[in-house]
């Protein structure tokens, strides 16, 4: 099937099998990388991205189903110009990754969470984040950061999901 | 852990949905929020000829009160139930179904048609009796969730049917209280009681098969009887089976112990 | 050192650029599916591929018989007398021995269409009987009522080894008290959120594997050997690999079935990405152990004797190249941990069953053993009315006692566990626990409850230290060149690899602070064989002590021969010369000499300039043995409160304490202890994995198998003490320590809560509620 996809900004057409899930299609076909497959069953969120302002579980969505959305994924979340995103700042500043597998699903679930709770408790970022498993830090690190980050000056703003 | 090929369509309408279904002979499967059946899928454990993808069918994602219930849209998100402030019990449970990222996707409808014996809707839909409409070929009927559910990930809906909204009657008090190993899991056991048109009706998920009303429990609660009977009435009429995450003893302890809680500072003795 | 620097790896794993394995997508790449047991233990009576190899979509189908797999096989190898060898095939032949167990791999355009393929492969199997327990079969009056898993082992037993030392029996006879304790520890596995993962790519005259492991070197030293290639013709690249935790550093049957695909198809690179199914049955488990112990007090609360007997689960095979001696000949080695003792007697076996391999998983072992010992010490606390923390402070290796001879044999070089523990409890305030803990007895409010751990982490072991399991091969060094580049700017080729634990960043800081050179202007390359050189990988937390001494070593030599030549050229007194900041100067004096790229340059374009004898080029290469180990000391404690109703466990507080010498990087540091004690909490409160009677894994996806998310795992307060050891850099390993304590303290805290001896885990709501009762 030809499924028309806006991924940060950019339309991109591919022809897929149905079968194939929003997270292969990202991986593989638009060797969009950054999205990570950790259980392929909906638990780790290693595939979280962004679809319309929400956070998806990309393992959980056949492309197919995306036709015509608005997709952000990691990538998408620097400025053209590589300027890191102040989330992003604030997860390097803090140690808020270490292997860097759950990082990419981590970030897009907090930034989603951060655009309805702007200074959410420590708290409520555990509630929050706790459908993105990370085996490596222990949590705390990246608890740090997102507070850091709800904490920050500057907006926090959701790339590429602003209709034009 | 990758899907066996199928056909895919993506109707406009829930005729052609209905056609679909019916032509396909019970080889096709509705795909709403998908976040059940595509893990299902992937491990291979369903695999349906083809799939029927409801989401773009408009009007089915509306919430709004209607004489005494609330009809909630076969395709309402979990994430529209937690934001929404017409139906306060449905909007406590929905927030303990699954991480922001499920609550994004899953819909009431795959909710209720999966039919998970833990998940949350289904003990809130049995607590209230709420009305299941359904769409069939033939005729579309409505079923009382008290007999829509029949066994463990088993409805009464035939194969060319297709959910198509649910009423939740409005409950004038209710409780609900889970436990759960994380935050976000399946219930281990879910207590959800509400009392509608002046009377009480408790259900608990976890404990069997389908979420099982406690007659003796909504009997006592009725006549105003003391809080900790009325737990030890609901416990007495559970007898769950082990598993994993926990043995039948403890989940019957359970059901009393979350009765109480749910049932907690709704003004009873 | 000592500064948490920007990591060198952030910038792209933040953006999504990280280079996993499975991101790699190479020209005419084809994909491959791996069929499996579905049996715990059966005889294969036929296997027809004929229908999958006749698929258009199929590159090719390969079984045990196939003549590429029917020579090859794992046969780990140890020296001790007692240990029984046998053969993990790579594709089963015969009989499959746990559920999971590869049967036949299928090569196809996509995964999706190698999944349908292995679909259409028709095995037949006939059942034997199952053994899944270690322990059931053990005891049953007459063990040869079982099928043995291994021929080779007709009691099931691979292993079996004593520790001894002093006069147990004499011990225990002059005890005032003697404990008796039965305790088992919970099958987990480090389930990294990144499966393993690999393409192997045969170009006809070299192979290269690109692998998500954490023994780049010995996997290409391994693969080299069975599929007799030269290990000169096999390169192994580990790029980004997203968490390892000791499950990784296995040489696992598919990573030689994919290395054997390639040499079928030439040209052709064959990818497989496990996917998380996979993974809870395939990769290796670890610490299912039962510990039978005796352990003798005096009235004054010393430990005279220890008794034990430890039996471990090894499952289905002999992990490669580490044996299943891995976790046995670990708990008896450090059973006593950081307690002086000298009457011992510790039998260790391992014991083969239906089920996953067990191997290496941060900690080994010693989660159990420190879950064991301190649960023996708060019995003993409780018979002889002490505190639980005053016998742990009249027991503990003192500074005193250092160097200490365990009885085991191993040589403790750390006496600061007392500190540690002083220090977490500052944090703890155990009399404030133990107030609130009587408020609440008398109030009827959820009971409260102290856990604490002490324990003695072994790091960065040395080729004495690591003579253990009398593997083939010593795992004492690792080799690192520096390299000075013309530019100025400097090159490293370490042999560590990473797995998250931040190498690059460390490696860069120990030469820039050795070399004298910017952190920005370091660049360390690692993981590649082509590229790096020797390292043994990421294990024991050994990377920080003996590839940061190796890359410290060289670093030195090349700030020597800068200086020299700086010294040559500037007229100046070597003596005098500091490197700084990428600077030569002369010390005490404000303006440089000159740029360190000015040295760079001649010594490598100019070389009619150079001294006489001065050899071209500036880089140096050094191998480091630490010969022994480092021991890091540590204590956590933490109280707890129990939902008397549900029996569910909230972490109130948690500190942890641990000497990790001289620090490296504090950050990077911080992050190894706090995901250690999740971990660690995970395994004590959440993970296990369970098998049915007939060996199949009833925990097999994450919906059953739970791992902590943030919600579980509380905020910790982190401490060190800094007490240099004895490597050039006085680091101590990190990476593990923090894992050890959380089952002590958590079984201690329910305890203590509740007044109860706990002799199970993980401690379940289901469990505590049973105990509640
Ligand atoms: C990690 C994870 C955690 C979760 N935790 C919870 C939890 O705690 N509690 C909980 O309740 N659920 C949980 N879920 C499941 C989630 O709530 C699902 O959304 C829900 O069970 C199914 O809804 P769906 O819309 O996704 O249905 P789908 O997955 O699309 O479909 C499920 C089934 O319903 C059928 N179906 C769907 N819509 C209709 C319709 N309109 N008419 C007839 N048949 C229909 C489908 O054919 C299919 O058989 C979790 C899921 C995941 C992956
Ligand atoms: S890969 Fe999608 S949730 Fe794990
Ligand atoms: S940083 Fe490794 S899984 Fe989170």
């Amino acid at each position: 099937m030809r499924v028309e996809l806006t991924v940060n900004g950019g339309l991109m057409t591919v022809d897929v099998e149905a079968r194939r899930t929003l997270v292969d299609v990202l991986r593989d076909d638009l060797n969009l990388t950054g999205t990570h497959a950790g259980c392929e069953h909906g638990v780790c969120g290693a595939c979280t991205v962004i679809i319309e302002g929400e956070v998806v579980r990309a393992c959980l969505m056949f492309a197919v189903q995306a036709d015509g959305a608005r997709i952000t994924t990691v990538e998408g979340l620097a400025g053209d110009d590589g300027t890191m995103h102040p989330l992003q700042e604030a997860f390097c500043a803090h140690s808020g990754l270490q292997c860097g597998f759950c990082t990419p699903g981590m970030l897009l679930s907090a930034l989603v969470l951060l655009g309805r709770e702007r200074h959410p408790s420590r708290e409520r970022i555990r509630e929050e984040l706790s459908g993105n498993l990370c085996r490596c830090t222990g949590y705390m690190a990246i608890v740090d950061a997102v507070e850091a980050a709800s904490r920050g000056p500057g907006d926090l703003p959701v790339p590429h999901q602003q209709s034009t | 852990m990758k899907p066996a090929p199928f056909e895919y369509v993506r109707p406009d309408s829930i005729a052609e949905v209905l056609d679909h279904l019916a032509s396909a002979e019970g080889a096709a499967k509705i795909l709403a929020g998908g976040q059940s059946l595509i893990p299902l899928l992937s491990l291979r454990l369903a695999r349906p000829e083809m799939l029927v993808d409801v989401n773009r069918i408009p009007n089915l994602s509306t919430i709004r009160a209607s004489n005494g219930a609330v009809r909630v849209g076969a395709l309402v998100r979990h994430s529209q139930l937690v934001s929404q402030d017409q139906h306060p019990l449905l909007a406590a449970a929905a927030r303990w179904i699954g991480h922001a990222a499920i609550r994004t996707r899953g819909t009431v409808g795959g909710s209720l048609a999966h039919a998970d014996p833990a998940a949350e809707l289904p003990v809130v839909a049995v607590t209230l009796d709420a009305t299941v409409h359904i769409a069939g070929r033939s005729a579309e009927r409505s079923s009382p969730a008290s007999q829509f559910f029949i066994g463990s990930l088993e409805t009464n809906l035939a194969d060319d049917e297709m959910i198509t909204a649910v009423d939740f009657p409005w409950p004038a008090r209710w409780g609900f209280a889970e436990l759960a190993r994380r935050h976000g899991d399946f219930g281990v056991v879910t207590v959800a009681a509400a009392e509608v048109a002046g009377r009480w009706r408790v259900a608990v998920g976890g404990v069997g098969p389908t979420p099982l009303r406690c007659p003796a429990a909504e009997h006592l609660l009725d006549q105003g009887a003391r809080l900790s009977e009325v737990a030890a009435a609901a416990a007495a009429a559970v007898e769950p089976s082990s598993d994993v995450h926990g043995s039948g003893e403890y989940k019957r302890a359970m059901t009393e112990v979350l009765t109480a809680r749910a049932l907690a500072g709704q003004g009873l003795a | 050192m000592g500064r948490t620097v920007r990591r060198k790896e952030d910038a792209r794993l933040v953006t999504g650029r990280g280079r996993f394995v499975s991101d790699l997508n190479l020209a005419g790449m084809k994909h491959v599916a791996f069929l499996r047991s579905t049996y715990g233990h059966a005889r294969i009576t036929s296997i027809s591929i004929e229908e999958a190899e006749s698929a258009p979509y199929v590159q090719g189908v390969f079984t045990g018989e196939h003549p590429a797999f029917a020579g090859v096989a794992l046969r780990a190898r140890s020296g001790l007398e007692t240990y029984v060898e046998t053969a993990q095939p790579i594709l089963a032949q015969d009989k499959v021995r746990f559920a999971g167990e590869a049967v036949a791999a299928v090569v196809a355009d996509d995964r999706y269409l190698a999944e349908d393929a292995a679909e259409l492969v028709v095995v037949d199997y006939d059942p034997l009987p199952t053994t899944v327990s270690a322990w059931a079969a053990q005891d049953a009056p007459w063990p040869g009522h079982m099928t043995p898993v291994h021929a080779e082992a007709p009691d099931n037993v691979l292993l079996r080894r004593t520790f001894q030392a002093g006069d147990v029996e004499a011990g225990l006879v002059a005890a005032t008290v003697v404990v008796e304790q039965e305790l088992f520890t919970n099958r987990h596995a480090a389930n990294p959120i990144e499966c393993r993962a690999g393409v192997a790519w045969w170009d006809g005259d070299r192979l290269t594997f690109w692998s998500g492991t954490q023994v780049p070197h010995l996997l290409r030293n391994c693969i080299a050997d069975l599929l007799g290639l030269r290990e000169g013709s096999v390169r192994v690249v580990a790029p980004d690999v997203g968490g390892g935790f000791g499950v990784k550093a296995v040489v696992y049957p598919e990573d030689v079935a994919l290395c054997l695909i390639a040499l079928r198809l030439p040209g052709i690179p064959v990818k497989w990405v496990e996917d998380r199914v996979e993974h809870l049955q395939a990769a290796t488990h670890a610490r299912e152990h039962r510990y039978r112990l005796r352990a003798g007090f005096s009235d004054g609360g010393q430990l005279l004797a220890l008794d034990a007997d430890v039996t471990c689960n090894v499952g289905a095979y002999s992990v490669y190249p580490w044996t299943a001696g891995i976790e046995p000949l670990m708990a008896g080695g450090l059973l006593s941990g950081p307690y002086r003792l000298g009457n011992y007697r510790c039998s260790v076996r391992g014991v083969v069953s239906n089920t996953t391999p067990s191997g290496p998983y941060r900690g080994v072992a010693r989660p159990a053993t420190v879950f064991a010992m301190e649960s023996v010490l708060d019995e003993a606390a409780r018979l002889l009315g002490i505190s639980s923390v005053e016998i742990r402070r009249r027991n503990l290796i003192g500074p005193d006692d250092i160097p200490y001879r365990m009885p085991s044999g191993l040589v403790d070089d750390s006496g600061w566990y007392g500190e540690c523990l002083e220090r977490v409890l500052e944090q703890i305030a155990p009399s404030e626990v133990k107030a609130e803990q009587e408020r609440r007895r008398t109030s009827g409010e959820n009971p409260i409850g102290l856990g604490i751990a002490c324990y003695n982490e072994l790091t960065g072991l040395g080729r004495a230290a690591s003579a253990g399991p009398r593997m083939p091969f010593r795992t004492g060094h690792e080799a690192c060149t520096v390299r000075v580049n013309p530019d100025g700017c400097v090159t490293v080729l370490s042999g560590v690899c990473s797995q998250g634990q931040a190498l690059e960043t460390t490696m860069a800081q120990v030469v820039s602070d050795a070399l004298g050179v910017d952190y920005d202007d370091v660049d360390v390359r690692i993981g590649d064989t082509a590229e790096s050189l020797w390292g043994f990988g990421a294990f024991s937390s050994r990377q920080g002590i003996i590839g940061g001494g190796a890359a410290h070593e060289a670093a030195i030599v090349v700030r020597q021969k800068v200086i020299d030549l700086a010294a040559e050229l500037f007229e100046a007194n070597p003596d005098d010369l500091r490197v700084e900041a990428g600077e030569v100067r002369v010390a005490g004096q404000e303006t440089p000499l000159c740029r360190l790229e000015e040295v760079a340059r001649v010594a490598y374009l100019e070389s009619h300039r150079l001294p006489e004898s001065f050899e071209p080029g500036l880089e140096a290469t050094r191998f480091y043995d630490p010969i022994r180990g480092a021991f890091a000391a540590g204590a956590q404690a933490a109280v707890i409160e129990i939902d008397r109703a549900t029996g569910e466990i909230d972490i109130l507080k948690w500190a942890c304490v641990e000497d990790t010498g001289t620090v490296i990087n504090p950050g990077v540091v911080q992050g190894q202890v706090a995901g250690a004690i999740a971990q660690g909490i995970g395994g004590s409160l959440l993970e296990k994995l369970e098998y049915d009677d007939a060996g199949n894994l009833i925990t097999g996806t994450l919906m059953d198998y739970l791992m902590p998310s943030s919600a579980d795992v509380p905020d910790i307060s982190i401490g060190h003490v800094s007490h240099p050891a004895n490597n050039p850099l006085g680091v101590r390993g990190v990476g593990e320590g923090g894992t050890l304590g959380p089952y002590a303290v958590l079984a201690g805290a329910v305890g203590d809560a509740l007044g109860v001896r706990i002799d199970h885990l993980p401690l379940t709501p289901n469990d505590i509620w049973s105990v509640l009762k």
